[in-house]
């Protein structure tokens, strides 16, 4: 589920990560690597009223949400009336960006692309060994595989316009991103 | 007439400029409607992109990279355009290659139709506007739901796009409420940002749920994997090309680059470009179809289908023009719209066509549409401020020149017509071009004659009579004061006293007689000498230069090229005496060093550019940019004229590099200086003396005179300016006296006597 074989990311990449993506209004929050762990966050998160739609890892381990699939607003069925009104996503991102805040999180595989796109709070989680220094790190390196065969979509904090005068965040897409790092 | 029926100041009414009366109109309903939007948008849009380039610490390398993807892919165009083919069939797509943009829509209607779609949800895309999909559709009685917010608002208020990243910037958030208002008669809340969004939200998320089709464009597209780079800020994008189970791409062949790896410059360059975002929100990078089933509601879903139209409509033209080509390498960033002082002041509304604005945008209009199209060019001073901004480093005001030259030639009268010049070798013969152009091009002609008689020459540029003839005439306006000739030009004064002996030199120089310096502003390159003796410097001074500056203003090359020529013949002497050139004027230090690359033989440009140097640059050179010395030699304490200073850089003497070092030198002899921060005064050569433009000119002034005014809130401060024609636009708005910084150096020394 790593993305470093050898040394642990260093600590300085996460920092940058971390602060570029708060400059891209996103939030971040360190969480260690277990189902448990997310599921809090998650929980904490999203109401227990409110509805959650969860897209399972493919790139990280397969069990990581399964905690999260115990939460009493969680969307079971696929359908577009379903996915259209949740009121949150889980899903995984599988690299992120230290220098533009953002996160790569893929474009389709188990619904993803609707999950992360449809409710208003997109909750992402992505492994801190994962994090790249520069958009251009995911078409070469150990993140290739990815950046050249995988549809998969760059996330920088939620939606925005400034269409209508000011800077607004929330617009089609989410309203919020929360990063969860697994560290 | 094409505007009848239609308010005077609807945009769509003046978006065909091929008329000059169409593209005054145009310029009057921006200055008067739009300014302010345009002004407050694109200036933050500059200073976000200024910022943020300014710490990428490769940008250079990443433009080199860009453009060298871009050449190389527009070089190898038909062969990426087959293996895209391939890929994009490999992929279970459809792939249609559109020689016209007729061609284009009616495949796009027809894979609508034959799909059975009644609703379409489409992505920003400026191809879709150039090809007009919208109408054909509606044609079709499909309903065309815009997505993103600027197009939504346009589609709204039926107006064409105004830029082409941010299309409705033209719009003001109090206009856009009254707009929804008055169109959707509502009561719900529309004061602010947020409450617009979320009305235009809430009808968007219904379309985009129900939708049968989703058109999106694309910012680049891979070959060899058939991937589409999509670039966006508000999901609608992602929703268009996730939610219909039709998606439909399109975009122009030029594209087209080899391979995804070629994305990764690009993801870094175009946000920053922008508004200096390292990232928009999202950047997609999808090979269509997508694998995940089309949401239902129950039942089988329908099987996913993609069409790819790559739309020609003159691009294979445009390659085959050497000089159009280099329109193929743009990628839409904006930022020589954003950092363009007529752009902002007026936006694409004016400054841009029916689809595509700006300095690029008049190529795009030539190439895709018309020559005339372009007509709107004329806007462009050629005050250079975008060529360092171009992340593939596309030399917009040239592109402009040239535009210019072909449109002289259409637009001759028949008299212009009548005596056919002998053609120069080596150049694209200006002929023929109307009178007027003959006018302000000979500037240095005019300036001679004018200057034998100065007495006389300057009653008639007061005399009320002739300037009413000048004005209807040639355009001049009248409400220009006219720069007076001296009683005495630079070149007898400079040589009236003899040059002093100076024993161990530590420079050799010759001082450019340009014709501006000499004709009209013999003071500062007296002050120049003087001050460049008092160092130590041997100066020479050469005879007056005619450089091509005012011909190549005016689009004509030949005569232009005609002049560098001459202009390096005479300078040459100089430089194999081993002399450098000091060059006060800065539009013609600008081509010395920029223009002469497109008129002169690369070593002789090469030599011309590395020898030429504006005063205080080679100054501070000297001084090898010790602040310790220039405080010894000139001590700001000493300065008649007192020790705060208001200094704006010419526009195309910041291109070059040439203007920190005179606020560095001042500043280093202790001088009080605040710097504009404008693009261009507005003034930009003979631009703002022409009766069609002086509104305009002035408009940009006051972006410079409003930065005076605001340094000046604790006291007065020196007006400095290092350009002839700023000089006359600060002195225009403000009614004050205008120093160059070589007469403030020069009052230092003065004293010392």
């Amino acid at each position: 589920m790593s993305c470093m074989t050898a040394a642990s990311q260093s600590e300085g990449l996460i920092q940058q990560f971390e602060t570029s993506a708060r400059r891209s209004a996103a939030t971040t929050q360190r969480i260690s690597r277990s189902p448990s762990a997310i599921a809090e966050a998650v929980f904490g998160l999203v109401p227990q009223r409110a509805r959650l739609a969860i897209s399972d890892p493919v790139d990280l381990a397969p069990d990581l949400f399964t905690e999260s699939w115990k939460h009493p607003g969680v969307i079971r069925e696929r359908t577009r009336s379903a996915l259209s009104t949740a009121d949150a996503g889980l899903t995984e991102g599988f690299a992120a960006v230290a220098r533009s805040g953002s996160i790569c999180v893929r474009a389709d595989r188990g619904f993803i692309g609707y999950v992360s796109l449809l409710p208003r709070l997109h909750i992402a989680v992505v492994d801190s060994s994962c994090i790249v220094e520069r958009p251009r790190d995911l078409f070469g390196g150990r993140l290739a595989v990815h950046g050249l065969e995988h549809n998969f979509v760059f996330i920088t904090g939620p939606s925005a316009t400034a269409d209508m005068g000011p800077l607004v965040r929330g617009v089609h897409g989410p309203h919020r991103l929360h990063v969860l790092l697994l560290i | 007439m094409n505007d009848i029926g239609a308010a005077p100041e609807s945009p769509r009414a003046v978006a065909d400029k091929r008329s000059k009366p169409a593209l005054l109109r145009a310029i009057r309903m921006a200055l008067r409607v739009e300014s302010a939007a345009v002004r407050h948008n694109t200036q933050a849009f500059n200073r976000g992109r200024y910022r943020e380039v300014a710490e990428l610490t490769d940008y250079d390398a990443l433009k080199d990279r860009a453009r060298q993807i871009k050449e190389e892919a527009i070089t190898r165009l038909p062969e990426l355009l087959a293996t895209l083919q391939s890929s994009v069939l490999a992929a279970g797509g459809h792939f249609y290659l559109a020689s016209s943009a007729q061609e284009a829509t009616q495949y796009i209607a027809e894979t609508c139709r034959r799909s059975g779609s009644r609703l379409v949800v489409k992505g920003k895309s400026m191809t879709s506007e150039e090809v007009g999909i919208n109408r054909r559709l509606a044609a079709e009685h499909m309903e065309v739901a815009e997505t993103d917010l600027a197009e939504f608002i346009l589609q709204v208020a039926d107006e064409q796009p105004s830029h082409i990243v941010a299309p409705a910037m033209h719009y003001s958030r109090e206009r856009i409420t009254e707009l929804f208002r008055r169109v959707f008669a509502t009561d719900e809340p529309l004061d602010t940002g947020e409450e617009l969004t979320r009305f235009a939200r809430e009808r968007l998320r219904q379309k985009f749920l129900a939708a049968d089709v989703g058109i999106t464009g694309a910012n680049l597209i891979a070959a060899d994997s058939a991937t589409l780079m999509l670039v966006e800020s508000e999901g609608n994008i992602r929703m268009s090309s996730l939610l219909p189970p039709l998606h439909i791409a399109i975009a122009g062949i030029e594209k087209v680059v080899p391979s995804r790896g070629d994305f990764a410059p690009f993801l870094e360059l175009l946000g920053s470009s922008f508004n200096g975002q390292r990232m928009t929100s999202y950047t997609s990078i999808i090979s269509p179809p997508l694998s995940d089933p089309v949401l239902q509601e129950k039942g089988q879903a329908p099987q996913r289908q993609f069409h790819l139209v790559l739309v020609d409509n003159g691009r294979t033209a445009m390659r085959e023009d050497p000089v159009l080509r280099e329109a193929l390498y743009c990628i839409r960033c904006s930022a020589c719209l954003n950092s363009c002082a007529n752009f902002q002041a007026v936006g694409g509304h004016a400054f841009g066509g029916e689809t595509y604005a700006g300095g690029i945008g008049a190529a795009w209009e030539a190439g895709t549409r018309s020559l005339a199209a372009a007509r709107f060019s004329e806007l462009c001073t050629g005050c250079t401020r975008c060529i360092n901004q171009c992340p593939v480093r596309i030399d917009v005001p040239w592109l402009n020149t040239v535009l210019r030259q072909r449109l002289n030639k259409m637009n001759a009268s028949p008299v212009a017509r009548l005596r056919k010049p002998q053609p120069t070798p080596g150049t694209n013969d200006d002929w023929p071009a109307p009178i007027v152009k003959l006018f302000w091009g000979r500037y240095g002609m005019i300036a001679r004659w004018g200057a034998r008689l100065p007495s006389l020459s300057n009653r008639l540029a007061k005399s009320a009579l002739v300037r009413r003839i000048m004005h209807s005439a040639v355009g001049l306006d009248r409400r220009r004061e006219l720069p007076s000739f001296p009683r005495e030009t630079l070149v007898p004064a400079a040589r009236r006293e003899m040059a002093p002996t100076i024993e161990h030199a530590i420079g050799k120089v010759a001082l450019l007689a340009d014709v501006f310096t000499n004709y009209t502003s013999p003071q500062r390159g007296l002050a120049a000498i003087n001050v460049l003796r008092a160092m130590g410097v041997d100066v020479a001074t050469s005879e007056v230069i005619a450089d091509g500056r005012s011909e190549l203003s005016q689009g004509l090359i030949a005569a232009a090229t005609r002049q560098a020529r001459a202009a390096a013949e005479c300078v040459g002497v100089f430089l194999d005496e081993d002399r450098d050139l000091i060059i006060v004027e800065p539009s013609v230090l600008a081509m010395f060093r920029l223009d002469y690359r497109h008129l002169l033989a690369p070593e002789q440009y090469e030599r011309l550019r590395q020898r030429s140097f504006d005063p205080a640059e080679y100054i501070w050179r000297l001084l090898q940019q010790d602040a310790g010395r220039a405080a010894q030699l000139f001590d700001a304490g000493r300065s008649q004229v007192g020790v705060r200073i208001f200094y704006h850089a010419h526009c195309q003497q910041r291109t070059i590099g040439a203007a920190a070092a005179n606020e560095a030198l001042l500043r280093a002899t202790g001088f009080d200086v605040i710097s504009s921060q404008v693009e261009c005064c507005g003034m930009a050569g003979s631009f703002g003396y022409k009766r069609d433009f002086y509104e305009l000119s002035m408009a940009v002034g006051e972006d410079l005179f409003a930065q005076v005014r605001a340094a000046e809130s604790d006291g007065e401060r020196i007006l400095v300016a290092s350009g002839t024609s700023c000089q006359e636009q600060l002195h225009a708005g403000l009614k004050r006296n205008v120093l160059h910084p070589m007469q403030v150096l020069d009052s230092v020394l003065r004293n010392e006597k």
